[in-house]
């Protein structure tokens, strides 16, 4: 049930993906988000969705993993699209129910953004289906140091996403194993009007929430006793190198950005 | 009731990289008031597998028959089986959230449905039998009790329910030999005086030798034997082979027989151990 949620999950591999330096796959990340928006028409999405297929080819994640990882999100997906179906006019008029109807634009624009969110999604989770969240905070860190200067907390902020990141498959195990031990006792989660649903909850919540503060007191602790200090001269086990595998993937974004670029100009 | 368990078999994260086959064709079948031990290595299955007897996790294949109704089938009302089939978690002072352990334990008898009054004798009743004094605990919030408390009142919540059959996922796991006695005779009493199922599940053999009808062994998701402890003490051998941890008394009586010294009855406990071994030295004086 609730651990079917991917949301910042760890899939193990050992792919061409999985190994690439997580500094590049932010960026890479980063870079693709923002070439979703410079897309003008269907002719962009092939080099869009090709990038993104070929990503999740070779990383060899399933596919049913990564589809998992939507269900949550269909319900805000299914409201976006409707609404643009029914509120943005322009062109023919597709379909007239007499107070709604569905222009060309509309259905277009719709469409557009509904894969728009599918593949954002898909592309920003598949940076954390591949990386481990001891290397996306290293790669954070690193990539964070030159505002360093300007005051930000560089190792603090990774610090912090990386144990979050590394609870939330810990909270979920929780909640699932909290929420059985709650049915056993009759509770039910299902039925009834939303209050009734809603105060459902607090047997789930309340034993949560102790046990995420348990943890977090437990951590805390855990490192101090091991002498944990943030910020500068630490070192670290696994260094962040560039390779050869680094500049493939380097061009192959480069080639997938300029095609847009360049595509967009001719328009 | 009776439990019948035909072919069961769960795997947890189908599909994926890393699925685990947790159980694999299991069968078995429980009668009517038996007292049963389920013991097994970490990992074994025994979470996996007394879960699917109150119906919270659905089967890969198989079916599971409670007094001849099949709970795997469609339609069924899991929340009428769940009543019947109590179901304490292992670590079970985790689910505590009521601000007083009256009301925790008070939870599943209300859910049921039951008028107040009669939540309150339940209460009253539960309470008494786990050995928490009510005047003492019911006001207390649930929070501040010692591990050993908490897991009292877990349980209480559960026996409130007066459930056909309960199950116990490790009731005594991470507590001193005394509070582990004191839960070891609590199930005995209420076996005793409710006659109801209970499936006791364990890591260690020793918990459950002297006091259970029947013991299944589980070893990596299938059932590796079973029978009443008698008969689970004549594989001893095989037992030993997988490493399981048997009862101190076995383990010397096997070393006797090593030597050659043999003992014609099944010794599980210290007390048979001493008898057996007193007849032993009269016979040679
Ligand atoms: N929720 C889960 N998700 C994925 N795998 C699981 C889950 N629960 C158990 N497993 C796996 O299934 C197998 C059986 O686990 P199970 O909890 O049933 O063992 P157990 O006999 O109860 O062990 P223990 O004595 O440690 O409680 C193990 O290999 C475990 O890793
Ligand atoms: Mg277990």
């Amino acid at each position: 049930m609730i651990r079917d949620i991917t949301l910042g999950q760890y899939y193990p591999g050992d792919s061409f993906i999985h190994r690439l330096d997580p500094r590049l796959k932010i960026i890479a990340t980063l870079v693709y988000i923002v070439a979703l928006f410079i897309m003008v028409d269907f002719t962009s999405y092939i080099f869009t969705i090709s990038y993104m297929a070929a990503v999740i080819i070779i990383s060899k994640v399933p596919l049913s993993f990564i589809l998992r990882g939507m269900k949550p999100i269909i319900l805000i997906l299914a409201c976006t699209f409707l609404i643009n179906l029914f509120m943005i006019k322009g062109g023919d008029v597709l379909l007239d129910m007499g107070f709604l109807t569905v222009t060309e634009k509309g259905l277009r624009t719709a469409i557009f953004l509904a894969t728009r969110l599918i593949m954002l999604l898909i592309v920003s989770s598949m940076l954390t289906f591949t990386t481990k969240p001891i290397m996306l905070t290293d790669g954070i860190e690193s990539l964070l140091k030159p505002f360093k200067k300007i005051g930000v907390p560089a190792h603090e902020l990774a610090m912090m996403m990386s144990i979050a990141l590394r609870f939330i498959p810990t909270l979920l195990e929780e909640t699932d194993k909290i929420m059985k031990a709650q049915l056993a006792r009759g509770a039910d989660f299902e039925n009834g009007s939303i209050i009734k649903r809603a105060k459902g909850l607090i047997p789930i919540l309340i034993p949560l929430f102790i046990s995420a503060f348990r943890r977090a007191d437990e951590l805390a602790m855990a490192m101090e006793a091991r002498c944990y200090k943030g910020g500068d001269n630490r070192t670290r086990l696994h260094s962040l190198k560039f390779t050869y595998r680094d500049l493939i993937a380097t061009i192959a974004t480069v080639i997938m950005v300029a095609a847009l670029v360049i595509q967009r100009i001719l328009m | 009731m009776s439990i019948r368990i035909e072919n069961l078999t769960h795997i947890y994260n189908k599909g994926l990289s890393y699925e685990t086959k947790a159980l694999d064709d299991v069968s078995l079948t429980i009668e009517d008031k038996e007292f049963v031990g389920i013991i097994g290595h970490t990992g074994s299955g025994k979470s996996t597998l007394i879960q699917h007897i109150n119906g919270i996790l659905k089967p890969e294949s198989g079916r599971i028959y409670i007094n001849d109704t099949d709970i795997t089938e469609k339609g069924v009302k899991l929340s009428d089986i769940r009543k019947r089939v109590g179901l304490v978690f292992q670590y079970p002072e985790y689910q505590l959230f009521e601000d007083t352990v009256e009301k925790d334990i008070a939870f599943g008898p209300l859910n049921m449905g039951l008028s107040p009054e009669e939540v309150d004798v339940r209460v009253h009743e539960a309470m008494e039998l786990v050995g928490l004094d009510h005047e003492e605990f019911a006001g207390r919030s649930p929070f501040e009790l010692s591990g050993g408390q908490k897991r009292r009142v877990a349980i209480a919540g559960v026996i409130a329910m007066k459930p056909e059959v309960l199950i116990m996922d490790e009731p005594t796991a991470g507590l001193d030999p005394k509070a582990h006695k004191d839960i070891v005779e609590m199930l005995v009493k209420l076996h005793r005086m409710t006659e109801c199922n209970i499936l006791l599940v364990s890591h260690n053999m020793e918990d459950v030798a002297e006091i259970v009808d029947k013991i299944i062994v589980m070893h990596r998701g299938k059932v590796f034997s079973q029978g009443s402890p008698a008969e689970i003490y004549k594989e001893r051998d095989r037992l030993l082979d997988i490493g399981l941890e048997v009862p101190q008394a076995m383990l010397f009586m096997k070393k006797l027989e090593d030597r050659g010294i043999f003992v014609e009855n099944n010794v599980m406990t210290m007390d048979e151990a001493v008898r057996e071994i007193e007849k032993l030295l009269r016979k040679r004086t």
